[in-house]
Protein backbone atom coordinates (compact mmCIF):
# COMPACT_ATOMS: atom_id res chain seq x y z
CA UNK A 1 0.00 0.00 0.00
CA UNK A 2 2.87 2.07 0.96
CA UNK A 3 4.48 1.75 -2.40
CA UNK A 4 1.72 2.16 -4.40
CA UNK A 5 1.41 5.79 -2.80
CA UNK A 6 4.65 6.58 -3.41
CA UNK A 7 3.76 4.84 -7.18
CA UNK A 8 1.33 7.50 -7.56
CA UNK A 9 3.39 10.54 -6.46
CA UNK A 10 6.06 9.62 -9.04
CA UNK A 11 3.45 9.29 -11.75
CA UNK A 12 1.99 12.62 -10.30
CA UNK A 13 4.86 14.10 -10.84
CA UNK A 14 5.77 12.69 -14.11
CA UNK A 15 2.41 13.71 -16.12
CA UNK A 16 2.63 17.26 -13.87
CA UNK A 17 6.33 18.11 -15.43
CA UNK A 18 4.94 17.12 -18.37
CA UNK A 19 1.91 19.23 -18.26
CA UNK A 20 4.08 21.76 -17.51
CA UNK A 21 6.55 21.95 -20.30
CA UNK A 22 3.57 21.88 -22.28
CA UNK A 23 2.10 24.73 -20.68
CA UNK A 24 5.60 26.55 -20.99
CA UNK A 25 5.40 25.64 -25.01
CA UNK A 26 2.27 26.76 -25.55
CA UNK A 27 2.65 30.04 -23.49
CA UNK A 28 5.99 30.80 -25.19
CA UNK A 29 4.77 30.63 -28.33
CA UNK A 30 1.77 32.64 -27.66
CA UNK A 31 3.80 35.04 -26.06
CA UNK A 32 5.53 35.14 -29.34
CA UNK A 33 2.73 35.80 -31.09
CA UNK A 34 0.87 38.22 -28.95
CA UNK A 35 -1.81 35.78 -28.32
CA UNK A 36 -1.83 37.59 -24.95
CA UNK A 37 -2.61 41.04 -23.64
CA UNK A 38 -2.12 43.13 -26.78
CA UNK A 39 -5.12 44.81 -28.22
CA UNK A 40 -3.26 47.42 -29.57
CA UNK A 41 -4.16 47.40 -33.47
CA UNK A 42 -2.44 49.60 -36.14
CA UNK A 43 -2.82 49.42 -39.58
CA UNK A 44 -0.99 51.09 -43.20
CA UNK A 45 -1.42 50.38 -46.43
CA UNK A 46 0.68 49.10 -49.18
CA UNK A 47 0.58 48.54 -53.17
CA UNK A 48 2.09 45.12 -53.09
CA UNK A 49 3.00 43.02 -49.67
CA UNK A 50 4.99 40.69 -51.39
CA UNK A 51 3.61 37.40 -49.98
CA UNK A 52 3.27 38.82 -45.96
CA UNK A 53 0.76 36.34 -44.13
CA UNK A 54 -1.04 36.64 -41.09
CA UNK A 55 1.68 35.67 -38.45
CA UNK A 56 4.90 37.48 -39.95
CA UNK A 57 6.58 39.36 -37.18
CA UNK A 58 6.25 43.28 -36.83
CA UNK A 59 9.56 45.17 -36.00
CA UNK A 60 10.37 48.40 -34.38
CA UNK A 61 13.40 49.72 -34.67
CA UNK A 62 14.57 45.81 -35.10
CA UNK A 63 12.66 44.96 -31.88
CA UNK A 64 9.84 42.15 -32.11
CA UNK A 65 6.60 43.87 -30.99
CA UNK A 66 4.03 42.43 -32.56
CA UNK A 67 2.47 40.64 -35.62
CA UNK A 68 0.42 40.92 -38.85
CA UNK A 69 -3.04 40.10 -37.81
CA UNK A 70 -5.08 39.76 -41.35
CA UNK A 71 -4.06 41.27 -45.00
CA UNK A 72 -6.95 43.38 -46.24
CA UNK A 73 -7.77 44.03 -50.14
CA UNK A 74 -9.16 47.67 -50.28
CA UNK A 75 -8.92 47.97 -53.92
CA UNK A 76 -6.77 46.52 -56.83
CA UNK A 77 -3.77 48.95 -55.72
CA UNK A 78 -4.30 48.91 -52.04
CA UNK A 79 -3.32 46.52 -49.62
CA UNK A 80 -4.85 47.07 -45.77
CA UNK A 81 -2.23 45.60 -43.58
CA UNK A 82 -3.80 45.28 -39.77
CA UNK A 83 -0.90 44.38 -37.15
CA UNK A 84 -1.52 43.33 -33.40
CA UNK A 85 1.76 45.39 -31.33
CA UNK A 86 2.33 45.59 -27.62
CA UNK A 87 0.48 47.86 -25.47
CA UNK A 88 3.27 49.52 -23.89
CA UNK A 89 4.66 50.53 -28.09
CA UNK A 90 1.57 52.94 -27.59
CA UNK A 91 3.83 55.20 -26.09
CA UNK A 92 6.78 54.91 -27.86
CA UNK A 93 5.71 54.79 -31.93
CA UNK A 94 4.38 58.01 -33.33
CA UNK A 95 1.98 58.48 -35.83
CA UNK A 96 4.31 59.74 -38.29
CA UNK A 97 6.33 56.69 -37.90
CA UNK A 98 7.07 54.73 -41.93
CA UNK A 99 6.02 50.97 -42.44
CA UNK A 100 7.88 49.41 -44.58
CA UNK A 101 8.19 45.50 -45.65
CA UNK A 102 11.28 43.98 -45.56
CA UNK A 103 12.79 40.60 -45.48
CA UNK A 104 14.28 38.82 -42.45
CA UNK A 105 17.82 38.04 -43.87
CA UNK A 106 18.57 37.27 -47.04
CA UNK A 107 15.96 34.66 -48.12
CA UNK A 108 13.99 34.72 -44.80
CA UNK A 109 10.33 35.49 -43.75
CA UNK A 110 9.03 38.69 -44.78
CA UNK A 111 8.49 41.20 -41.99
CA UNK A 112 6.85 44.91 -41.52
CA UNK A 113 9.59 47.04 -40.04
CA UNK A 114 8.30 50.52 -38.66
CA UNK A 115 11.03 53.07 -38.68
CA UNK A 116 10.77 56.07 -36.23
CA UNK A 117 10.96 59.26 -38.04
CA UNK A 118 12.69 62.59 -35.86
CA UNK A 119 10.19 64.90 -36.10
CA UNK A 120 7.51 65.71 -33.46
CA UNK A 121 3.88 64.13 -33.94
CA UNK A 122 1.37 62.92 -31.42
CA UNK A 123 2.11 58.78 -30.22
CA UNK A 124 -0.52 56.24 -31.98
CA UNK A 125 -4.08 55.51 -30.97
CA UNK A 126 -5.82 52.48 -31.26
CA UNK A 127 -6.04 51.55 -35.04
CA UNK A 128 -4.00 54.00 -36.18
CA UNK A 129 -3.37 54.19 -40.31
CA UNK A 130 0.36 54.68 -40.80
CA UNK A 131 2.39 56.19 -43.48
CA UNK A 132 4.08 53.59 -45.73
CA UNK A 133 7.01 53.14 -47.83
CA UNK A 134 7.64 50.63 -51.00
CA UNK A 135 9.68 48.34 -49.85
CA UNK A 136 12.64 47.32 -51.77
CA UNK A 137 11.85 44.83 -54.32
CA UNK A 138 14.57 42.18 -55.02
CA UNK A 139 14.00 41.33 -58.25
CA UNK A 140 14.24 45.49 -58.97
CA UNK A 141 17.15 45.11 -57.20
CA UNK A 142 18.72 42.38 -59.28
CA UNK A 143 18.01 43.79 -62.42
CA UNK A 144 19.52 46.59 -61.00
CA UNK A 145 22.73 44.68 -60.00
CA UNK A 146 22.73 42.97 -63.41
CA UNK A 147 22.86 46.74 -64.98
CA UNK A 148 25.73 47.62 -62.32
CA UNK A 149 27.54 44.54 -63.14
CA UNK A 150 27.50 45.10 -66.94
CA UNK A 151 28.47 48.87 -66.35
CA UNK A 152 31.62 47.37 -64.13
CA UNK A 153 32.65 45.06 -66.60
CA UNK A 154 32.78 47.67 -69.21
CA UNK A 155 34.31 50.05 -67.05
CA UNK A 156 36.90 46.97 -65.67
CA UNK A 157 37.76 46.20 -69.73
CA UNK A 158 38.49 50.64 -70.49
CA UNK A 159 41.09 50.50 -67.27
CA UNK A 160 42.53 47.33 -68.40
CA UNK A 161 43.18 48.93 -71.78
CA UNK A 162 44.43 52.66 -70.02
CA UNK A 163 46.90 49.98 -67.79
CA UNK A 164 48.16 48.30 -70.63
CA UNK A 165 48.57 51.30 -72.81
CA UNK A 166 50.36 53.42 -69.49
CA UNK A 167 52.46 50.32 -68.95
CA UNK A 168 53.46 50.43 -72.63
CA UNK A 169 54.18 54.13 -73.09
CA UNK A 170 58.31 54.95 -72.28
CA UNK A 171 57.06 58.78 -72.28
CA UNK A 172 55.19 58.17 -68.82
CA UNK A 173 57.67 56.16 -67.59
CA UNK A 174 60.33 58.28 -68.05
CA UNK A 175 58.37 61.08 -66.18
CA UNK A 176 58.06 58.72 -63.72
CA UNK A 177 61.68 57.70 -63.19
CA UNK A 178 63.34 61.05 -63.64
CA UNK A 179 64.71 62.44 -60.55
CA UNK A 180 65.81 65.61 -61.49
CA UNK A 181 61.49 66.45 -61.84
CA UNK A 182 60.53 66.90 -57.75
CA UNK A 183 63.79 68.93 -57.70
CA UNK A 184 62.51 71.22 -60.30
CA UNK A 185 58.94 71.19 -58.75
CA UNK A 186 60.35 72.07 -55.45
CA UNK A 187 62.37 74.64 -57.12
CA UNK A 188 59.21 76.01 -59.01
CA UNK A 189 57.16 75.81 -56.17
CA UNK A 190 59.74 78.15 -53.88
CA UNK A 191 59.48 80.69 -56.72
CA UNK A 192 56.02 80.57 -56.58
CA UNK A 193 56.27 80.84 -52.86
CA UNK A 194 58.47 83.89 -53.08
CA UNK A 195 56.09 85.23 -55.99
CA UNK A 196 52.89 84.91 -53.98
CA UNK A 197 55.35 86.42 -50.71
CA UNK A 198 55.81 89.39 -53.22
CA UNK A 199 52.18 89.69 -54.11
CA UNK A 200 51.31 89.79 -51.09
CA UNK A 201 53.46 92.50 -50.04
CA UNK A 202 52.43 94.04 -53.19
CA UNK A 203 48.74 93.50 -52.18
CA UNK A 204 49.70 94.89 -48.46
CA UNK A 205 50.99 97.97 -49.97
CA UNK A 206 47.71 98.31 -52.13
CA UNK A 207 45.93 98.34 -49.40
CA UNK A 208 47.40 100.91 -47.41
CA UNK A 209 47.18 103.65 -50.36
CA UNK A 210 43.96 102.69 -50.79
CA UNK A 211 42.92 103.31 -46.98
CA UNK A 212 45.40 105.77 -46.95
CA UNK A 213 43.48 107.71 -50.14
CA UNK A 214 40.19 106.93 -48.56
CA UNK A 215 40.77 108.72 -45.40
CA UNK A 216 41.08 111.90 -47.49
CA UNK A 217 45.01 112.12 -47.33
CA UNK A 218 47.30 112.65 -50.22
CA UNK A 219 46.21 114.59 -53.58
CA UNK A 220 44.10 111.64 -54.90
CA UNK A 221 42.32 112.08 -51.35
CA UNK A 222 41.95 115.08 -51.64
CA UNK A 223 40.45 115.47 -54.99
CA UNK A 224 38.05 112.08 -54.32
CA UNK A 225 37.16 113.24 -50.91
CA UNK A 226 38.19 117.38 -49.98
CA UNK A 227 34.89 119.43 -49.73
CA UNK A 228 36.87 122.54 -50.15
CA UNK A 229 38.98 121.37 -53.08
CA UNK A 230 35.92 119.92 -55.12
CA UNK A 231 34.36 123.34 -54.61
CA UNK A 232 37.55 125.83 -55.52
CA UNK A 233 37.78 123.01 -58.65
CA UNK A 234 34.27 123.86 -59.54
CA UNK A 235 35.00 127.63 -59.33
CA UNK A 236 37.76 126.73 -61.81
CA UNK A 237 36.22 124.62 -64.33
CA UNK A 238 33.53 127.84 -64.37
CA UNK A 239 36.29 130.35 -64.76
CA UNK A 240 37.54 128.36 -67.42
CA UNK A 241 33.95 128.38 -69.25
CA UNK A 242 33.72 131.76 -68.95
CA UNK A 243 37.01 131.95 -70.23
CA UNK A 244 35.88 129.95 -72.89
CA UNK A 245 33.00 131.95 -74.09
CA UNK A 246 35.16 135.25 -73.87
CA UNK A 247 37.80 133.53 -76.39
CA UNK A 248 34.99 132.53 -78.54
CA UNK A 249 33.99 135.92 -78.43
CA UNK A 250 37.39 137.32 -79.23
CA UNK A 251 37.67 134.66 -81.97
CA UNK A 252 34.74 135.98 -83.03
CA UNK A 253 36.24 139.48 -83.65
CA UNK A 254 39.47 138.17 -84.85
CA UNK A 255 37.58 136.68 -87.64
CA UNK A 256 35.53 139.45 -87.74
CA UNK A 257 38.87 141.37 -88.33
CA UNK A 258 40.23 139.04 -90.58
CA UNK A 259 37.27 139.17 -92.75
CA UNK A 260 37.57 142.92 -93.16
CA UNK A 261 41.10 142.27 -93.57
CA UNK A 262 41.13 139.61 -96.44
CA UNK A 263 38.36 142.48 -98.03
CA UNK A 264 39.93 145.21 -97.81
CA UNK A 265 43.11 143.75 -99.46
CA UNK A 266 40.95 142.18 -102.71
CA UNK A 267 39.25 145.83 -102.56
CA UNK A 268 41.54 148.28 -104.58
CA UNK A 269 41.25 151.09 -102.32
CA UNK A 270 43.89 150.30 -99.41
CA UNK A 271 47.62 150.51 -99.14
CA UNK A 272 48.55 146.87 -98.43
CA UNK A 273 45.94 146.33 -101.82
CA UNK A 274 48.24 148.33 -103.59
CA UNK A 275 51.70 147.17 -102.15
CA UNK A 276 50.30 143.11 -103.32
CA UNK A 277 48.50 144.11 -106.69
CA UNK A 278 50.06 146.73 -108.13
CA UNK A 279 53.09 145.74 -110.35
CA UNK A 280 54.11 149.14 -111.01
CA UNK A 281 54.81 150.35 -107.66
CA UNK A 282 56.54 147.18 -106.89
CA UNK A 283 59.09 147.74 -109.22
CA UNK A 284 58.75 151.35 -108.28
CA UNK A 285 59.90 149.55 -104.64
CA UNK A 286 62.60 147.68 -106.34
CA UNK A 287 64.26 151.00 -108.13
CA UNK A 288 63.94 152.62 -104.42
CA UNK A 289 65.25 150.13 -102.97
CA UNK A 290 68.32 149.69 -105.14
CA UNK A 291 69.15 153.36 -104.97
CA UNK A 292 68.67 153.22 -101.07
CA UNK A 293 71.40 150.19 -101.37
CA UNK A 294 73.60 152.34 -103.57
CA UNK A 295 73.43 155.01 -101.59
CA UNK A 296 73.73 152.90 -98.17
CA UNK A 297 77.41 151.46 -99.65
CA UNK A 298 78.31 155.29 -100.12
CA UNK A 299 76.98 156.37 -97.17
CA UNK A 300 79.46 153.46 -95.67
CA UNK A 301 82.79 154.45 -97.64
CA UNK A 302 81.71 158.13 -96.37
CA UNK A 303 81.79 156.78 -92.92
CA UNK A 304 84.73 154.87 -92.98
CA UNK A 305 86.20 158.23 -94.67
CA UNK A 306 85.38 159.56 -91.36
CA UNK A 307 86.30 157.36 -88.92
CA UNK A 308 90.00 157.35 -90.79
CA UNK A 309 89.86 161.19 -90.37
CA UNK A 310 91.66 162.77 -87.67
CA UNK A 311 88.88 164.61 -86.44
CA UNK A 312 86.63 162.00 -85.27
CA UNK A 313 88.84 159.01 -84.28
CA UNK A 314 89.24 160.06 -80.65
CA UNK A 315 85.55 159.56 -80.43
CA UNK A 316 85.46 156.36 -82.12
CA UNK A 317 87.98 154.96 -79.57
CA UNK A 318 86.11 155.84 -76.67
CA UNK A 319 83.10 154.51 -78.03
CA UNK A 320 85.22 151.01 -78.90
CA UNK A 321 86.63 151.14 -75.48
CA UNK A 322 83.31 151.70 -73.53
CA UNK A 323 81.97 148.04 -75.32
CA UNK A 324 84.65 146.13 -74.44
CA UNK A 325 84.26 147.15 -70.63
CA UNK A 326 80.49 146.77 -70.75
CA UNK A 327 81.44 143.08 -72.24
CA UNK A 328 83.36 142.32 -68.98
CA UNK B 1 1.12 -19.89 -48.98
CA UNK B 2 -2.11 -18.37 -50.83
CA UNK B 3 -3.48 -17.68 -47.46
CA UNK B 4 -1.41 -15.82 -45.97
CA UNK B 5 -0.15 -13.78 -49.24
CA UNK B 6 -3.76 -13.40 -50.21
CA UNK B 7 -5.73 -9.94 -48.49
CA UNK B 8 -8.82 -11.58 -46.87
CA UNK B 9 -6.70 -12.69 -43.59
CA UNK B 10 -5.53 -8.71 -43.97
CA UNK B 11 -8.85 -7.84 -44.29
CA UNK B 12 -10.02 -10.77 -41.74
CA UNK B 13 -7.62 -9.34 -38.83
CA UNK B 14 -8.39 -5.32 -39.61
CA UNK B 15 -11.80 -6.02 -39.46
CA UNK B 16 -11.15 -7.71 -36.04
CA UNK B 17 -9.56 -5.05 -34.62
CA UNK B 18 -12.26 -2.55 -35.40
CA UNK B 19 -14.87 -4.67 -34.10
CA UNK B 20 -11.79 -5.09 -30.97
CA UNK B 21 -11.87 -1.38 -30.98
CA UNK B 22 -15.34 -0.38 -31.14
CA UNK B 23 -16.08 -2.71 -28.32
CA UNK B 24 -13.13 -0.94 -26.71
CA UNK B 25 -15.06 2.80 -27.17
CA UNK B 26 -18.33 1.08 -26.18
CA UNK B 27 -17.12 -0.25 -22.48
CA UNK B 28 -14.45 2.62 -22.08
CA UNK B 29 -17.38 5.33 -20.69
CA UNK B 30 -19.41 2.85 -18.96
CA UNK B 31 -19.25 1.62 -15.07
CA UNK B 32 -17.42 0.13 -13.09
CA UNK B 33 -14.45 2.78 -13.60
CA UNK B 34 -11.10 0.52 -12.77
CA UNK B 35 -9.61 4.00 -11.65
CA UNK B 36 -7.11 2.11 -9.63
CA UNK B 37 -5.92 -0.51 -12.24
CA UNK B 38 -5.78 2.70 -14.53
CA UNK B 39 -3.45 4.43 -12.13
CA UNK B 40 -1.52 1.36 -11.67
CA UNK B 41 -1.30 1.17 -14.94
CA UNK B 42 -0.01 3.97 -16.24
CA UNK B 43 2.70 4.25 -13.59
CA UNK B 44 3.74 0.94 -15.09
CA UNK B 45 3.34 2.46 -19.29
CA UNK B 46 4.68 6.16 -18.32
CA UNK B 47 6.53 6.61 -15.50
CA UNK B 48 8.39 3.40 -15.89
CA UNK B 49 8.85 4.01 -19.83
CA UNK B 50 10.65 7.62 -19.09
CA UNK B 51 14.45 6.55 -18.60
CA UNK B 52 14.29 4.48 -21.86
CA UNK B 53 11.98 7.49 -23.74
CA UNK B 54 14.29 10.10 -21.85
CA UNK B 55 17.31 8.44 -23.10
CA UNK B 56 16.25 8.22 -26.99
CA UNK B 57 15.05 11.63 -26.97
CA UNK B 58 18.20 12.92 -25.36
CA UNK B 59 20.27 11.32 -28.18
CA UNK B 60 18.05 12.33 -31.15
CA UNK B 61 18.40 15.91 -30.32
CA UNK B 62 22.02 15.67 -29.95
CA UNK B 63 22.75 13.35 -33.14
CA UNK B 64 20.42 15.32 -35.10
CA UNK B 65 22.40 18.34 -34.27
CA UNK B 66 25.75 16.90 -34.80
CA UNK B 67 24.68 15.63 -37.96
CA UNK B 68 22.90 18.62 -39.59
CA UNK B 69 25.79 21.21 -38.13
CA UNK B 70 27.73 20.24 -41.57
CA UNK B 71 25.26 21.04 -43.62
CA UNK B 72 24.12 24.17 -42.17
CA UNK B 73 27.89 25.13 -42.06
CA UNK B 74 27.91 24.74 -45.79
CA UNK B 75 25.14 26.48 -46.83
CA UNK B 76 25.75 29.48 -44.01
CA UNK B 77 23.08 28.74 -41.65
CA UNK B 78 24.60 27.51 -38.79
CA UNK B 79 23.14 29.84 -36.39
CA UNK B 80 19.83 28.70 -37.67
CA UNK B 81 20.43 25.29 -36.10
CA UNK B 82 18.42 25.47 -33.32
CA UNK B 83 15.68 26.76 -34.71
CA UNK B 84 15.54 24.00 -37.54
CA UNK B 85 16.68 21.20 -35.05
CA UNK B 86 13.60 22.20 -33.06
CA UNK B 87 11.32 22.34 -35.39
CA UNK B 88 12.18 18.98 -36.53
CA UNK B 89 12.21 17.56 -32.92
CA UNK B 90 8.89 19.20 -32.28
CA UNK B 91 6.93 18.40 -34.83
CA UNK B 92 8.18 15.05 -35.80
CA UNK B 93 11.13 13.43 -34.22
CA UNK B 94 10.15 14.25 -30.90
CA UNK B 95 6.46 12.02 -30.94
CA UNK B 96 7.30 9.42 -33.95
CA UNK B 97 10.52 8.33 -31.75
CA UNK B 98 8.96 8.41 -28.87
CA UNK B 99 6.06 6.31 -30.01
CA UNK B 100 8.74 3.88 -32.02
CA UNK B 101 10.12 3.28 -28.42
CA UNK B 102 6.58 3.10 -26.59
CA UNK B 103 6.05 0.15 -29.11
CA UNK B 104 8.50 -1.28 -28.71
CA UNK B 105 8.76 -1.37 -24.92
CA UNK B 106 4.76 -1.30 -24.10
CA UNK B 107 3.35 -2.84 -27.07
CA UNK B 108 5.30 -5.84 -26.38
CA UNK B 109 4.88 -6.15 -22.71
CA UNK B 110 1.04 -5.83 -23.01
CA UNK B 111 0.53 -8.28 -26.03
CA UNK B 112 2.89 -10.65 -23.74
CA UNK B 113 1.22 -10.44 -20.43
CA UNK B 114 -2.52 -10.52 -21.75
CA UNK B 115 -1.04 -13.27 -23.98
CA UNK B 116 0.11 -15.39 -20.88
CA UNK B 117 -2.86 -14.16 -19.21
CA UNK B 118 -5.52 -15.82 -22.25
CA UNK B 119 -2.99 -19.02 -22.15
CA UNK B 120 -3.05 -19.78 -19.16
CA UNK B 121 -6.75 -18.99 -18.81
CA UNK B 122 -6.53 -16.19 -15.93
CA UNK B 123 -8.56 -14.60 -18.23
CA UNK B 124 -11.75 -17.04 -18.55
CA UNK B 125 -11.08 -17.24 -14.74
CA UNK B 126 -11.16 -13.50 -13.76
CA UNK B 127 -14.47 -13.46 -15.72
CA UNK B 128 -16.06 -16.46 -13.75
CA UNK B 129 -14.83 -14.27 -10.77
CA UNK B 130 -17.00 -11.47 -11.65
CA UNK B 131 -14.58 -9.12 -13.09
CA UNK B 132 -14.72 -7.72 -16.15
CA UNK B 133 -12.28 -9.13 -17.76
CA UNK B 134 -12.13 -6.64 -20.70
CA UNK B 135 -12.64 -3.65 -18.59
CA UNK B 136 -9.94 -4.48 -16.29
CA UNK B 137 -7.20 -5.77 -18.22
CA UNK B 138 -7.68 -3.95 -21.85
CA UNK B 139 -10.06 -0.59 -21.20
CA UNK B 140 -7.49 0.40 -18.23
CA UNK B 141 -4.53 -0.40 -20.30
CA UNK B 142 -5.68 1.02 -23.63
CA UNK B 143 -6.65 4.27 -21.74
CA UNK B 144 -3.19 4.26 -19.86
CA UNK B 145 -1.33 4.21 -23.31
CA UNK B 146 -3.56 7.15 -24.65
CA UNK B 147 -2.66 9.28 -21.92
CA UNK B 148 0.91 8.43 -21.01
CA UNK B 149 1.99 8.81 -24.75
CA UNK B 150 1.69 12.24 -24.66
CA UNK B 151 3.20 13.07 -21.81
CA UNK B 152 5.98 11.27 -22.56
CA UNK B 153 6.61 12.26 -26.09
CA UNK B 154 6.59 15.77 -24.36
CA UNK B 155 8.86 15.06 -21.77
CA UNK B 156 10.99 12.93 -24.31
CA UNK B 157 10.74 16.41 -26.62
CA UNK B 158 12.60 18.87 -23.43
CA UNK B 159 15.30 16.44 -22.94
CA UNK B 160 15.95 16.43 -26.85
CA UNK B 161 15.97 19.64 -26.90
CA UNK B 162 18.16 19.93 -24.15
CA UNK B 163 20.39 17.59 -26.14
CA UNK B 164 20.49 19.14 -28.94
CA UNK B 165 21.36 22.25 -27.11
CA UNK B 166 24.34 20.52 -26.04
CA UNK B 167 24.94 19.28 -29.33
CA UNK B 168 25.40 22.97 -30.70
CA UNK B 169 27.32 23.68 -28.09
CA UNK B 170 29.85 21.08 -28.75
CA UNK B 171 31.00 23.15 -31.70
CA UNK B 172 29.76 26.73 -31.42
CA UNK B 173 28.73 28.75 -28.65
CA UNK B 174 25.07 29.28 -27.95
CA UNK B 175 24.08 30.35 -24.94
CA UNK B 176 20.94 28.94 -23.62
CA UNK B 177 18.65 31.96 -23.68
CA UNK B 178 19.72 32.55 -27.12
CA UNK B 179 18.86 28.93 -28.02
CA UNK B 180 15.58 29.26 -26.54
CA UNK B 181 14.63 32.14 -27.74
CA UNK B 182 15.56 30.69 -31.49
CA UNK B 183 13.65 27.96 -31.02
CA UNK B 184 10.58 29.74 -29.31
CA UNK B 185 10.87 32.41 -32.45
CA UNK B 186 10.34 29.98 -35.03
CA UNK B 187 7.38 27.71 -33.47
CA UNK B 188 4.38 28.22 -33.95
CA UNK B 189 1.40 26.61 -32.32
CA UNK B 190 0.49 24.86 -35.50
CA UNK B 191 4.36 23.09 -35.20
CA UNK B 192 3.00 21.89 -31.27
CA UNK B 193 -0.33 21.34 -31.53
CA UNK B 194 -0.95 18.88 -34.46
CA UNK B 195 1.97 16.91 -33.53
CA UNK B 196 0.84 16.99 -29.65
CA UNK B 197 -2.80 15.49 -30.97
CA UNK B 198 -1.25 12.77 -32.66
CA UNK B 199 0.59 11.48 -30.39
CA UNK B 200 -2.47 10.71 -28.69
CA UNK B 201 -3.37 8.51 -31.23
CA UNK B 202 -0.26 6.68 -31.23
CA UNK B 203 -1.28 5.74 -27.89
CA UNK B 204 -4.06 4.53 -28.68
CA UNK B 205 -3.30 2.84 -31.35
CA UNK B 206 0.02 0.79 -29.40
CA UNK B 207 -2.40 -0.06 -26.94
CA UNK B 208 -5.45 -1.12 -28.71
CA UNK B 209 -3.02 -3.45 -31.20
CA UNK B 210 -1.21 -5.04 -28.24
CA UNK B 211 -4.35 -5.64 -26.07
CA UNK B 212 -6.01 -6.94 -29.05
CA UNK B 213 -3.06 -9.50 -29.87
CA UNK B 214 -2.96 -10.32 -26.30
CA UNK B 215 -6.79 -10.74 -25.93
CA UNK B 216 -7.05 -13.01 -28.77
CA UNK B 217 -3.82 -15.17 -28.54
CA UNK B 218 -3.54 -18.80 -29.51
CA UNK B 219 -1.40 -21.48 -29.49
CA UNK B 220 0.23 -21.87 -26.27
CA UNK B 221 2.95 -20.19 -24.99
CA UNK B 222 4.28 -20.15 -28.87
CA UNK B 223 1.46 -18.07 -29.40
CA UNK B 224 3.04 -15.49 -27.01
CA UNK B 225 5.80 -14.81 -28.57
CA UNK B 226 4.26 -14.12 -31.44
CA UNK B 227 1.54 -12.29 -30.40
CA UNK B 228 4.09 -9.89 -28.11
CA UNK B 229 6.41 -9.36 -31.89
CA UNK B 230 3.18 -8.82 -34.13
CA UNK B 231 1.72 -6.25 -31.49
CA UNK B 232 5.01 -4.46 -31.77
CA UNK B 233 5.18 -4.85 -35.58
CA UNK B 234 1.54 -3.61 -35.95
CA UNK B 235 1.63 -0.93 -33.85
CA UNK B 236 4.62 0.75 -35.57
CA UNK B 237 3.96 0.43 -38.78
CA UNK B 238 -0.10 1.98 -37.23
CA UNK B 239 2.02 4.71 -35.92
CA UNK B 240 3.86 5.71 -39.54
CA UNK B 241 0.57 5.44 -41.17
CA UNK B 242 -1.13 7.67 -38.23
CA UNK B 243 1.89 9.99 -39.08
CA UNK B 244 0.70 10.24 -42.36
CA UNK B 245 -2.72 10.75 -42.16
CA UNK B 246 -1.91 13.25 -39.24
CA UNK B 247 0.52 15.48 -41.91
CA UNK B 248 -2.00 15.18 -44.35
CA UNK B 249 -5.34 16.14 -42.17
CA UNK B 250 -3.19 19.53 -41.00
CA UNK B 251 -2.23 20.44 -44.57
CA UNK B 252 -6.00 19.80 -45.51
CA UNK B 253 -7.07 22.35 -42.44
CA UNK B 254 -4.30 24.55 -43.51
CA UNK B 255 -2.49 24.25 -40.21
CA UNK B 256 0.88 23.29 -41.78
Amino acid sequence: MKKEIGNDVKLGLFVLSSILFLILLLYMIGKNKNFFGSNLKIRSRFENVQGLKAGNNVRFAGINIGTVDVVNIIDDTTLEVSMNIEDKMKDIIKANSIVSIGTDGLVGNKVINIQAVKERERHIEQNELLPSRRAIDTDEMLKTLNKTNKDIGIIAENLKNTTNKINNSHVIWDLLSDKSIPKKIHASLENINQSSNKIKTLLNHSNEIVEHVMSGNGSIGLLLYDTIMRANLFTTIENFRILGKHANEISKQISYTLDSFNNDLHNSKGTIHALLNDSLLTHKIHTSVDNIDRSSSGLNEIIDAIKQSFLFRAYFRKIEEKKTRGLK
Amino acid sequence: MDESLSLKPFLKETGKVSKFTIRYLSKWFLPPYEIKELIRQCYVIGYKSLPLVGLTGFIMGLVLTMQLRPFMVEYGVESRLPTIVGIAIIREIGPVITALIFAGKIGSSIGAELGSMKVTEQIDAMEVSGTNPFKYLVVSRVFATTLMLPVLAILSDAIALYGSYLGVNIKGETSFKLFWNQIFEALEFRDVLPAYIKTYFFGFAVGIIGCYKGFFCEKGTEGVGQSANASVVIASVLIFILDLLSVQITELLGFN
